[in-house]
């Protein structure tokens, strides 16, 4: 979201320069303030409490700080101690296979509902209301906790599980079923996609399906070849707010790893392990270091998707 | 954007962290014309928040021109909690402190030094004199303590009767690690069937280590404040259990962290835990069944089983108060009234104020508590010094290391190198 933002913002200021300086009226003078004047409020959260922080978390990434003394300068050491750091390995391994295995499940399961939906013949809004519920809930403090029990010993998880001839034990405290409980819990929360889905199902013409079954195209062919590329830019969408999503997974690591990322690491989240070194160890200049490179890994993702969109979004009506 | 909620992120964990468990002690007492209002913090359960609140209320009624704002949360969530406050200079005007942590907070100028406060202060005539020092930083006074505990090897003898297990009085490493054996393989179950063993994997507690140190004639910390022993030492320390480990006879470590928060030896799924001796009222709080025992922790050498008196928890005021007077008097009616004593019994440890102490009838568990400390007293070695900057993230990060041993995915020998060298880093950037 930033980044198109941004993107239209720097394009502007680059059209304002290039064109001709018109001498300005009074008017539109006073428009200006209005303008700037309705924008203050935005202006000054932007400033004081993104741009400033930001900044200072910059800074603070090149010194040593304990929150209690003066931070100390220190260079790089922050970012050549995160590269030897055993545990910081192990938070990127968890967090980069929960993105890369939980997000295109994720979409998988939304873009099914709400196929599912669209087709749907009666109570639709109910339907719809009902799937989205979870995602309302779903990142509040009290989930976790009720997940935390499901997936417990003895919790409805594992006793499911055994009745069905599974491996015994709750997922909470083994460490190779953790992943799968977390990109569980992720897909389950698929109401905000999955809005989005519906909504890019609802402009697909019906003409172009007609057409199709009239060529003789089953349902696979006309998803494969209709509904998907026709959704592409929704996808686009999806893939790209889910992807950021998911490398900055907290609260619910928190909550069900007791904030620990236990058991063996296997919970250790980036964000939940950039929290510990930072409040728990008072290490704040290491973790400021450790939230710049995920700022700069998550913007690197986010201009890899833009340059590699060009060959597989289709925006109706370009031309190729 | 992103960024801003991370941060949001952040804050609301250490929001919800603080305030999930936080409870008003001080009831309507802050509208109906308190002049005063104090905010204090604990770490602590529910058991401890319940005497808590009945100490503060007994303090208000005393003192009507004073009200209490109490917060608790569990003793991880506390420290960055408080770590926060202090970079923002807002303390709470009392807080209970820990030895682990006082150095790191007083050396900063976070802690106000008592002798700066005006008025009564806080009478530390109560307190035994060798205890007072573990107060002090640098010769200032910038915690007061509440009552000492010291280590001890709990054993519950009602679920050692299930299994049919005895421990042997003042037992060798050796006849420790047979019993656990034995409890382990007896085939002991709870009422919800889960199997029953001796004990978790306890060389993951750093205060044990010590302890064991002690015992070898090795102490933990060098003046200096650099590590005293050797990764060999640790390594030595950590393989001590190895034969346990590979036959699976301690209570494995996904079992321990489906429990969390409780312990094992609370849910009685062992029936041995070493740990500080004023742990027993919460494992009586969580475990109606248990009988608690208490005995001076495994040593091959009867006469130095290396226990040591330590402050339980301190009180301690934030530099940033407006109140330092009344905070004091707080403290002082904390530490020092008979009555508070009674209330707390020997849930915060032995009351180190002899104003308490002298004054408590203890019964059952309390009574058994002190009787232990007065049982070991021939034996204590002195109390160590406040621990160094840094030590309750190495305290933290032994438990970790060891757990993964436990899950199998570090060697003992790997652990013992990582740790070592992510300690020696952790004291070197604290110096």
């Amino acid at each position: 979201m930033t980044t198109v933002t941004q993107a239209v913002r720097e394009r502007e200021q680059g059209r304002d320069v290039q064109e001709p300086r018109a001498p300005r009226s009074r008017r539109r003078r006073a428009e200006d303030v209005a303008g700037y004047s309705f924008l203050l409020p935005w202006l000054l959260g932007f400033f004081l409490l993104t741009a400033g922080p930001m900044l200072a978390s910059l800074y603070l990434s090149f010194t040593r700080y304990d929150l209690f003394n003066a931070p100390q300068w220190v260079g790089l050491d922050n970012f050549r101690e995160l590269f030897s750091d055993p545990r910081y390995r192990d938070s990127v391994r968890v967090t980069t296979v929960f993105a890369v295995v939980g997000v295109p499940i994720k979409l998988a399961a939304s873009l099914a509902v709400a196929m599912l939906l669209n087709a749907a013949l009666g109570a639709k809004g109910f339907y719809r209301s009902a799937f989205y519920l979870p995602s309302l809930v779903g990142a509040s403090v009290s989930i976790a906790i009720v997940w935390r029990a499901m997936f417990n010993d003895g919790g409805i998880v594992d006793q499911i599980s055994q009745g069905v001839g599974g491996e015994a034990g709750g997922w909470i405290g083994d460490p190779t079923r953790t992943m799968p409980m977390f990109i569980l819990l992720a897909v389950w929360q698929f109401g905000a996609p999955m809005v989005i889905f519906l909504a890019g199902l609802k402009q697909v013409p019906a003409e172009l399906y007609e057409a199709a079954s009239v060529d003789g195209a089953g349902p696979l062919r006309r998803f494969l070849s209709i509904t998907l590329p026709m959704l592409s830019p929704v996808i686009f969408f999806n893939l790209l707010l889910e992807t950021i999503n998911a490398f900055q997974v907290f609260a619910s690591a928190y909550i069900i790893s007791n904030g620990t990322g236990g058991p063996a690491n296997s919970t250790l989240f980036y964000t939940l392990y950039l929290y510990r070194r930072g409040f728990e160890d008072f290490e704040m200049g290491y973790a400021s270091a450790m939230a710049w490179l995920l700022v700069l890994v998550v913007g690197a993702i986010t201009f890899v998707f833009f340059k590699t969109s060009k060959s597989w979004v289709h925006y109706s009506g370009e031309t190729r | 954007m992103k960024r801003c909620m991370r941060i949001a992120a952040v804050l609301t964990a250490a929001a919800l962290t603080t305030t999930a468990c936080g409870s008003s002690g001080s009831g309507d007492g802050g509208e109906d014309g308190g002049d005063v209002n104090l905010t204090m913090t604990w770490w602590g359960n529910d058991d401890r928040a319940q005497r808590y609140n009945e100490a503060i209320e007994a303090y208000e009624a005393e003192n009507p021109g004073v009200s209490v704002t109490t917060s608790f949360v569990d003793y991880p969530n506390y420290w960055p909690a408080r770590a926060t406050e202090a970079a923002g200079r807002s303390l709470p005007d009392v807080m209970q402190m820990d030895v682990s942590y006082l150095r790191q907070f007083a050396s900063n100028g976070q802690l106000l030094d008592f002798a700066e406060v005006e008025g009564d202060g806080v009478d530390l005539s109560g307190l035994p004199d060798p205890l007072i020092p573990s107060g002090q930083v640098e010769g200032a006074q910038y915690g007061i303590p509440v009552a000492t505990n010291a280590f001890t090897l709990f054993t519950d003898a009602a679920g050692l009767a299930q299994v049919g297990v005895e421990l042997p009085e003042n037992p060798t490493w050796e006849e420790y690690h047979d019993f656990l054996r034995e409890v382990a393989t007896a085939g002991g179950t709870t009422e919800d069937g889960q199997p029953v063993y001796g004990a978790g994997d306890y060389t993951g507690v750093f205060w044990m280590f010590i302890h064991w140190l002690n015992q070898q004639g090795i102490e933990a910390f060098t003046e200096d404040g650099e590590l005293g022993f050797t990764q060999d030492d640790l390594e030595t320390w950590l393989s001590s259990v190895d034969d346990l480990r590979a036959e699976g006879l301690l209570i494995p470590p996904a079992r321990i962290n489906q429990l969390s928060p409780l312990s094992p030896f609370d849910a009685g799924e062992t029936t041995s835990e070493m740990t500080w001796d004023n742990f027993a009222a919460g494992y009586a709080t969580n475990n109606p069944d248990v009988e608690l025992e208490l005995q001076p922790i495994p040593s091959d050498d009867p006469e130095n089983p290396g226990l040591f008196l330590k402050p339980s928890m301190l009180f301690s005021i934030g530099a940033n108060t407006d109140h330092p007077e009344e905070a004091a008097a707080l403290i002082d009616y904390l530490v020092n009234d008979p009555e508070v004593g009674d209330v707390f019994g020997t849930s915060q440890g032995l009351r180190a104020s002899s104003f308490q102490r002298d004054a408590m009838t203890m019964e059952g568990l309390d009574a058994e508590v002190a009787a232990y400390e007065e049982s070991i007293e021939p034996l204590l070695v002195d109390s160590p010094p406040p621990p160094v900057e840094g030590f309750g993230t190495i305290e933290a990060r032994l438990l970790e290391i060891t757990e993964n041993i436990n899950y199998g995915t570090v060697s003992v020998e790997d652990a013992a190198a990582q740790w070592y060298s992510e300690a020696e880093q952790t004291l070197a950037d604290n110096q």
